[in-house]
């Protein structure tokens, strides 16, 4: 099967620091592929490369066959492709409802003159985000249904703000999600929850998932592959027992000695 | 994990996860949860008035709010109806426009008048005794409309890349440089030349470009006070439908998200600077818009109208309203052109400032009955003082209340009325701001205790000093008061939502 994404030779650097390196890197349709790495090993720089909000020094990224790279973040985020933050980053002053259907601004069509006449285009339209918002809304079951719609973002739990950013990247008609650290920040249950939930979103909803995860619990359960970087260069990739293993991910996170003594 | 076995991952000899979802129990949110149930409900007078407004459907808003103003102009005068009246309605079309750029999208604009401004002098070039040109107005109308939507998105392409601070520092400059432009475009010596025709005279520079011609449409000219007010009326009435179903639209919400967060916005699919320029062309248009109607009211357009001191009360308006409320503006509207303009008159301004002081005491202190015993303990320490100083010291209550009615016949026996006051007014006056300020330093029923003199002494400096003097500074530090209190008791405004930053 062709990669859904794909980074080929990506360079980055803020000023003379090298944060991302030569960057090879693939994801199959279906799959769930887990970045992990030391902090400031560049995940999340990659995850901003994918999404546009940096654009590569060298390098091209690949979505579908087509190159995203140098797009707009709302061009690519059109393409299909939607991501979560790790700092959360929601719209805290709008209604759950509003910050999921705000995310299918792409893909409705109606002019800021036709919603002042009320014109049917516009009526129709939102109808119809109403009525998707609320199902990836019902995706996560009560937690986010009922009276919560009309809740102000700012008013949920930090747990349930990390699930209306997972329905806010899914409203986007999105193919490819890409979820930085979902588990951040949450109990062990919560977290057990993450880990099925991304589960859910390959099986039942046919995303493609790359996530960015510190927990290797979560990491073990969901991965089909890792990918583990380490100052902006890809240092191993297989499945978990392999990378998790593997000499270089152990000296990345322990340090020559331990690592040594490790092995 | 694929097979959504919920404790598989759990060490051994560990609690086992409970399955029912809906059962409070530590480690999941639903104690969280059910905290946010209780925290948006509305509590006290305010909730109960907030939660009364928003059952009422979005028709019968618009009813309300400005169904006042349809019958205004028939219980008034002429006079009444164009300072009271049609100044509002312009200020809050001018509000509206404003509230799209600011509390919709959250752009820090500080030129916003300059389009105003715009519009008044672009229709004065079209239509008047000035410039030799009488266009009609159903044509100069949209061209105004379209040239200041154009001069919005130059603007804004010039200053797309900048936020908040920076924002406002290119745009106040931008104001600026309207208002030179139009104080020198005279076609006098140091005027450009233009292309074509050489030198001009534009906008008649330091005197205004005069004769400007009534609305003219199809032949109809609205000549009375009365018509352009119902013109206004009918534009507000018209452009708050149109914004509120914007505001309820993709674009709408849009707008709000940039507001909120424009990386965020842009990762969700929202293509952030079409939107920006989008808020400013729109805000700009409607300013535009409102030009024509202030450059035909006032028959002329003059560079001091449209300066930074507008500018000042089109923001007040809009933060007093409520940022991004619709219906805040005509209430914003009608504070800041009403108080000032009712205050002239010192029987107006005598139960502004009685009202505010027992609205601000029942507002401001809690538990309510500390309120109440201050409002009481303060009549009872009045008429005491009253009825002691009269026994004492005859030319101590002399004096009479100017104006009357019940009221003022009540107050004559309860403040103190000397003959000859300036001195002792004066020495009041310092004593009262002495004793506002160690009313700020004791707590709890000392407060109270502090409270009654400090109120009594108010009264009697309103009432030996103030008032005298009440169309000159005594409105400006009154109105001033007035949108502290205001803004103490809703500090997001009337109309606005308690918006949280960070959390």
């Amino acid at each position: 099967m062709a990669a859904l994404l794909e980074l080929r030779d990506v360079t980055k650097d803020f000023g003379g620091l090298r944060v991302v390196d030569q960057l090879g890197l693939h994801v199959d349709e279906g799959e769930i592929v887990s970045v992990i790495g030391p902090n400031g090993a560049g995940k999340t720089t990659v995850f901003n490369l994918i999404t546009g909000i940096f654009h590569p020094d060298s390098g091209e990224i690949v979505f579908e066959g087509r190159r995203i790279s140098g797009l707009a973040p709302h061009k690519i985020t059109q393409r299909g492709v939607a991501r979560t933050f790790q700092t959360l980053r929601l719209f805290l002053n709008m209604t759950v409802l509003e910050n999921v259907m705000a995310a299918e601004y792409g893909n409705t069509k109606a002019t800021v003159f036709e919603a002042m006449l009320q014109l049917p285009r516009a009526r129709r339209e939102e109808k119809r985000i109403r009525a998707i918002a609320e199902e990836k809304l019902a995706f996560f079951g009560q937690r986010l249904a009922g009276y919560r719609f009309d809740q102000p973002a700012y008013s949920l739990s930090y747990a349930n703000r990390r699930r209306l950013e997972i329905a806010r990247a899914m409203a986007t008609n999105a193919r490819l999600l890409l979820l930085d650290e979902p588990a951040a920040g949450m109990n062990p249950n919560e977290t057990l929850e993450v880990t099925e939930l991304i589960g859910r979103l390959r099986d039942d909803a046919g995303y493609t998932i790359l996530v960015i995860e510190h927990d290797m619990h979560v990491v073990e359960g969901i991965s089909d592959r890792v990918v583990a970087l380490d100052h902006g260069v890809k240092i191993a990739e297989g499945s978990f027992g392999e990378v998790a293993t593997h000499p270089l991910v152990i000296e990345a996170y322990l340090g020559v000695r331990a690592a040594k003594k490790a092995v | 994990m694929p097979d959504g076995q919920l404790g598989a991952g759990l060490p051994e000899g560990a609690p086992e996860v409970p399955d029912a979802v809906d059962r409070p129990r530590v480690g999941t949110d639903e104690w969280v949860a059910q905290h946010e149930e209780r925290r948006e409900v509305g509590r006290g007078l305010t909730g109960l008035v907030a939660r009364g407004w928003e059952r009422i459907p979005p028709p019968g808003r618009l009813a309300l709010l400005l169904g006042p103003f349809a019958i205004f102009p028939f219980i008034t005068n002429e006079g009444n109806l164009y300072r009271y009246g049609l100044i509002t309605l312009i200020y809050a079309v001018l509000a509206l426009g404003l509230n799209i750029v600011v509390g919709f999208a959250g752009l820090l604009d500080l030129g916003y008048i300059a389009f105003f401004g715009f519009g008044a002098y672009l229709y004065g070039i079209m239509a008047s005794g000035h410039s030799g040109h009488h266009l009609q107005a159903e044509i100069a109308v949209p061209i105004v409309v379209v040239s200041t939507a154009l001069l919005g998105l130059l603007l804004g392409l010039v200053s797309w890349r900048l936020l908040g601070d920076y924002l406002a520092i290119v745009t106040l400059f931008f104001l600026q440089a309207f208002v030179i432009f139009v104080n020198n475009a005279n076609g006098g010596l140091n005027d450009f030349s233009y292309p074509f025709v050489g030198k001009v005279d534009l906008t008649g520079g330091a005197n205004g470009l005069d004769r400007i011609d009534p609305l003219n449409f199809f032949g109809f000219k609205i000549t009375t006070t009365k018509g352009y007010y119902f013109y206004t009326l009918i534009a507000l009435a018209v452009l708050m439908t149109m914004l509120f179903f914007v505001n309820l639209s993709r674009t709408g919400r849009a707008w709000r998200a940039l507001r909120e967060d424009p990386l965020a916005a842009a990762a969700m699919s929202t293509p952030v600077n079409r939107l920006k320029l989008l808020a400013f062309m729109f805000g700009a248009a409607i300013a535009g818009f409102t030009g024509t109607i202030f450059g035909a009211v006032q028959s002329g357009a003059f560079p001091g109208d449209y300066d930074v001191g507008l500018l000042i009360t089109i923001y007040a308006i809009v933060i007093l309203g409520g940022l991004g409320s619709i219906g805040g503006v005509v209430i914003g509207a009608l504070i800041v052109n009403g108080a000032p303009e009712l205050l002239r008159s010192s029987a107006n301004a005598r139960f502004l400032f009685y009202g505010v002081l027992v609205l601000a005491l029942l507002i401001g202190m809690k538990p309510w009955y500390r309120a109440v015993v201050a409002l009481v303990g303060t009549t009872a320490f009045g008429f005491a003082i009253h009825a002691i100083v009269g026994a004492v010291w005859s030319r101590g209550t002399a004096g009479h209340i100017q104006g009357g009615g019940a009221f003022g016949r009540a107050l004559d026996h309860w403040v103190l009325l000397p003959t000859h006051a300036d001195r002792i007014a004066g020495w009041a006056y310092f004593a009262l701001i002495v004793a506002a300020l160690v009313l700020t330093l004791v707590r709890g029923w000392w407060r109270v205790v502090v409270m009654i003199p400090t109120l009594y002494l108010a009264a009697f400096v309103w009432e030996n000093k103030l008032v005298e003097q009440v169309s000159g500074a005594t409105r400006l530090i009154l109105l001033g008061a007035l949108l502290v209190v205001i803004m103490n008791v809703r500090p997001s405004g009337i109309f606005g939502t308690a918006r949280v930053e960070v959390v």
